[in-house]
């Protein structure tokens, strides 16, 4: 093996792409979803390995992105700023399937497409995002979110609930109900709950944002409720599990919701659920009781099923938030991995970064970090790295903040879609 | 510091040749999140890729230890030592601007 490292190495340093093959000639991956990690996972193994058959399922034309979608709802942003197209993963030698992966044979090693097409592969990276568990709130299911949007895939649902936000009167009550961990973009409801507040304050000032929360504490919590208390004094009032905040039950006729202690009729109401990997993960057999996607930490193979790597907000990456930016570093970790174990080679232990910017408002950024390794079968934080930012801003750090999570997004939709 | 940093680096030219994607060090996919290639030019984020390695190793180091005020910066060098921040500053260096 030693010598074919070798081999691999001297063919790479002369230019020339090193042969992969498998017992069907080419050798192919499949990625299951579009987003952040399957599209970077996509570009990503095709750069490394031009040799390599990549196919991409993914049955939207258009991409809608998570991130930044709370300025939408503020109307900092409109939903086309959100958009992005796959007309640069084909241009990068990606072949792209426009339907959705129905069936995994992990023994078979093939994907049923809802063409009726089946695909072999070598290796498969799932990457299927989140799916909503209906109904484990009770009264919640996809009519109901007609009703109270969870804007928690962005689209249509971002778009409606901008509507009902925009038609409701001024003193009308927000609410907000959060779930317990772990669920995509742990200091989302926070951000949204932040430019909700900033777009109430400009257009409908009487009215409050009621924040009811299934956790007692947050990601970032110490910065936002500063934020608040700064900008937005009385307006959000954040309820927390030991105080009552957990939402038991909804009602979408009514738009009420109920806790342990009381109930509460809204104007607006917006109910991110609970959630778990994207469905196809579990007719794959990759999730496990949790509902979520057990992998090892180098490169992200399932432990449940062999040669099936998931990535991103599906998986259980440790200690690794289920953020955008973390699902495109995921990606292009498991490319090289993928790469290497094709090649017969180890892949080498990661290290991977994990970045997050919220915006409390439209010039005021905050942010936390993380460092990740392989430690004791999970990607574990380096000690000493990361953190949030320092509770004491100076020299215009917010700002500045806010600058750099817009050039953040500019930068990771351009290496993510091309 | 940096006499006995240099002739290091240089080592480390020599023996990964030249760069390929599949060869980045441990760490260094996760930047190209943030810091893109000069297509994308409306950043407020510094382009990496191209710039001198020692240049690189400076800053990183003025991150780590705090010299250098910064946003996330100072928290992500600190998750990184000396011969691992090096490995990456080679990588970038040898990467198309």
């Amino acid at each position: 093996m030693a010598t074919r490292r070798h081999f691999l190495k001297l063919t790479a340093a002369a230019g020339l792409a090193p042969a992969v093959v498998s017992a069907q000639g080419k050798a192919r991956v499949v990625v299951i979803g579009g987003g952040f990690g399957g599209a970077t996972a996509a570009r990503a193994l095709k750069a490394l390995q031009p040799a390599l058959d990549v196919v991409l399922v993914e049955p939207n034309p258009v991409y809608t992105s998570c991130p930044f979608s709370n300025s939408v709802l503020a109307n900092l942003r409109e939903i086309d700023q959100q958009q992005f197209r796959y007309d640069g993963i084909k241009g990068a030698g990606v072949t792209v399937a426009e339907t959705s992966a129905t069936a995994v044979d992990a023994g078979a090693k093939t994907v049923t497409l809802a063409d009726g097409n089946k695909l072999a592969y070598d290796r498969l990276v799932m990457s299927p995002g989140i799916d909503f568990a209906w109904n484990a709130l009770p009264g919640y299911d996809e009519a109901a979110a007609e009703k109270m949007p969870h804007a928690w895939k962005a689209g249509a649902q971002t778009v409606l609930l901008r509507r009902q936000l925009q038609a409701m009167d001024d003193g009308g009550l927000v609410v907000l109900s959060a779930p317990a961990n772990p669920f995509r973009c742990p200091p989302g409801p926070y951000e949204r709950a932040s430019l909700i507040a900033y777009w109430l304050k400009i257009w409908k000032p009487k009215s409050k944002l009621l924040l009811l929360d299934s956790k007692d504490a947050f990601s970032k919590q110490r910065l936002f409720q500063n934020g608040w208390a700064e900008l937005y004094p009385g307006m959000i009032e954040w309820v927390p599990l030991s105080q009552g905040g957990k939402v038991t039950s909804v009602d979408p006729a009514t738009l009420t919701l109920t806790t342990e202690f009381a109930t509460h009729k809204a104007a607006v109401a917006n109910v991110i659920p609970p959630q778990k990997a994207g469905a196809i993960a579990a007719q794959a057999g990759v999730a496990d009781r949790t509902g979520w996607c057990p992998v090892e930490p180098v490169a992200f193979e399932s432990t449940l099923r062999p040669n099936i790597h998931v990535l991103g907000d599906a998986a259980i990456m440790g200690g690794m938030p289920k953020s955008a930016f973390a699902a495109n570093a995921q990606a292009k970790v498991c490319a090289a991995a993928i790469v290497s174990l094709l090649a017969g080679a180890r892949p080498q232990d990661p290290i991977v970064i994990n970045t997050c910017y919220s915006l409390v408002a439209a010039d005021y950024g905050i942010s936390i970090a993380g460092v990740y390794r392989p430690d004791k079968g999970q990607l574990t934080d380096i000690p000493g790295a990361g953190g949030t930012s320092p509770l004491d801003a100076v020299g215009g750090l917010r700002g500045q903040e806010a600058l750099y999570a817009a050039s953040w997004f500019r930068t990771i939709t351009a290496e993510t879609f091309g | 510091m940096h006499r006995a940093l240099l002739p290091g680096l240089a080592s480390m030219i020599l023996l990964a040749g030249p760069a390929t994607a599949a060869d980045a060090p441990p760490g260094a996919s996760s930047c190209t999140g943030c810091h893109a290639p000069k297509t994308v030019s409306d950043t407020v984020i510094p382009h990496i890729a191209g710039r001198k390695a020692e240049d690189i190793v400076t800053v990183m180091r003025a991150y780590r230890s705090g010299a250098w005020p910064s946003s996330v910066m100072g928290r992500i060098a600190k998750g990184f030592d000396d011969h691992q921040t090096e490995a990456i500053a080679v990588w970038f260096a040898a990467q198309p601007e």
